[in-house]
């Protein structure tokens, strides 16, 4: 015998009405009561007689033609097991269920074309943020490039200070040298000529002679410095020309310090030269 | 024959194999057989379909095809649509024809099932629940606002299954019938349901109760 309560969820359940925990309590009385298993049968056979009720025209002979087309579409080695695919509806009616399945597959397409969308951005970024890497790393070899061209100019304009700063300390010192043009004092040779330079910073000088006379071999020429304040002219060292032109380069330094050169005279001395000056003037210059 | 509405409760359909029995469709119109007989013939054909036989499926699609596209048109109210969901269960009828136990209830009430939780499914995937429910259900199916039954001209154009089942809704209350028909062709919960004819739930529950036994008990009664 089965109760009112347990009828009522037998009707519920032939008409698909339960859900949840009473559903599932309802399942597990019904797998163990054949009573109920008979009742719900009853049922649901009574509730799909309502589909009787339904007065709605003849479904169009299309549809007939639909069905038997897709199961003869899988021809006799088609059985029942198999899963036949529902071809797109060709029914004008049915055009918007039609874009009812169709919409998920559209969706998906979406989805993949948005992908690819983005998978293309993401390349076209890479490539992008590449190209601009590479033109950042020429930038950066371009500007090392620059600096070290930069800095062998500001060595290259340093050493060309440097080398004008020598100039002009040269050129500096040039103007304090002390130059003066001897000329002979010989009857017998009054073409000799000498010229000499001296430096006061360094204490030393050049003598250049030309068209001297030949000397014995007991003799030197003698070269003095007249400076006011010693009482003798200083010694400048002695010298000899060549016996052919009568020239010589005679570097030399003056035996005391000079502040003030008046004077250059060259003597005719005895060999290896005399502390004071005993021969005939050769050359004299002011 | 069997007399028996309902194939597998009282009076199983036994399966004589395909080559001792006729061919359904060179048997008398369906509309023409008596219910129960129709129900035993349905049963052979479901069992024939799972076999192969392309000719035993025109045959069941014939015989079911009306009711089962009335019922997903009333479900989802688009005739593409109903078509769509009659076609999609009549494939899964040709799939699963083998798995069909005539001991569980009737090939049409498994195809009405297939067919209705289709349409339902539909509708409320469609969610247009609000605009399918309007109160026109009882005219749209034929019986006047109040109740009475349908017209004698509509119903002469049902077959005998058809008429019984009709008359025996007319003997329901409004109330039983309006919530029955609420439940199988809405798509609606429990709670729907109450909620749309304003009732409590209890009484709902109760109404689908006894309206559902008083049908079974008029369709066992006619047949």
């Amino acid at each position: 015998m089965i109760d009112e309560h347990h009828e009522e969820l037998a009707s519920l359940y032939a008409l698909d009405l339960l859900e949840g925990a009473e559903l599932a309590q309802f399942e597990a009385a019904h797998a163990k009561d054949p009573a109920l298993q008979k009742l719900v049968r009853e049922l649901r056979e009574s509730s799909a007689a309502l589909a009787h009720l339904t007065q709605a025209p003849p479904p169009p002979a299309s549809l007939k033609a639909r069905v038997l087309a897709l199961v003869d579409a899988h021809g006799a080695a088609a059985t029942p097991g198999n899963v036949i695919r529902r071809p797109a509806s060709p029914e004008p009616g049915a055009g918007s269920f039609a874009l009812r399945h169709f919409i998920p597959w559209a969706a998906a397409a979406g989805l993949a074309l948005a992908a690819g969308w983005v998978a293309q951005l993401y390349y076209i970024s890479r490539s992008e943020i590449a190209l601009l890497t590479n033109q950042q790393a020429l930038a950066e070899l371009a500007l090392q490039s620059a600096r070290n061209q930069l800095e062998a100019e500001r060595l290259l304009a340093q050493r060309q200070l440097s080398d004008l700063t020598q100039q002009l300390k040269a050129q500096g010192d040039l103007a304090n040298f002390k130059i003066t043009t001897l000329a002979s004092m010989l009857n017998n040779s009054p073409q000799a000529l000498a010229v000499a330079v001296w430096d006061p910073a360094r204490q030393e000088g050049i003598l250049q002679v030309e068209k001297l006379p030949a000397l014995a071999t007991d003799r030197d020429y003698q070269l003095w410095v007249v400076d006011p304040q010693y009482p003798s002219p200083v010694d400048g060292g002695v010298f000899t020309v060549d016996a052919r032109t009568g020239a010589a380069r005679i570097p030399f330094k003056s035996k005391q310090p000079v502040k003030t050169i008046d004077a250059f005279a060259v003597t005719l001395e005895r060999k290896g030269g005399v502390p004071k000056a005993e021969g005939p003037f050769v050359l004299l210059g002011k | 024959m069997s007399s028996c509405l309902f194939v597998g409760l009282g009076c199983t359909v036994a399966a004589p194999s395909r080559l001792e029995q006729p061919r359904p469709h060179m048997t008398a119109p369906a509309s023409s057989q008596p219910p129960g007989e129709r129900a035993v013939i349905d049963a052979r054909l479901v069992q024939q379909v799972a076999q192969g036989d392309k000719q035993a499926f025109a045959e069941l699609y014939d015989r079911f095809s009306g009711p089962l596209f009335g019922t997903a048109l009333r479900i989802v109210r688009d005739p593409g649509e109903a078509q769509d969901i009659v076609h999609d269960a009549f494939v899964t009828v040709w799939e699963k024809a083998s798995t069909f136990e005539a001991s569980r209830g009737t090939a049409f009430s498994w195809v009405v099932t297939l067919v209705r939780n289709r349409a339902i499914d539909h509708v409320r995937m469609r969610r247009r629940r609000a605009e399918l429910l309007g109160d026109s259900f009882l005219s749209d199916l034929g019986y006047p606002a109040d109740g009475a039954a349908p017209a004698g001209d509509a119903s002469a154009l049902l077959g005998d299954e058809a008429r019984m089942v009709r008359t025996a809704v007319a003997t329901l209350p409004p109330e039983q019938r309006r919530v029955l028909e609420l439940a199988f062709f809405g798509g609606l919960t429990q709670e729907q349901i109450a909620g749309t004819l304003q009732e409590p739930l209890g009484t709902v529950k109760a109404r689908i109760r006894r309206g559902l036994l008083k049908l079974r008990e008029s369709l066992t009664h006619q047949l």
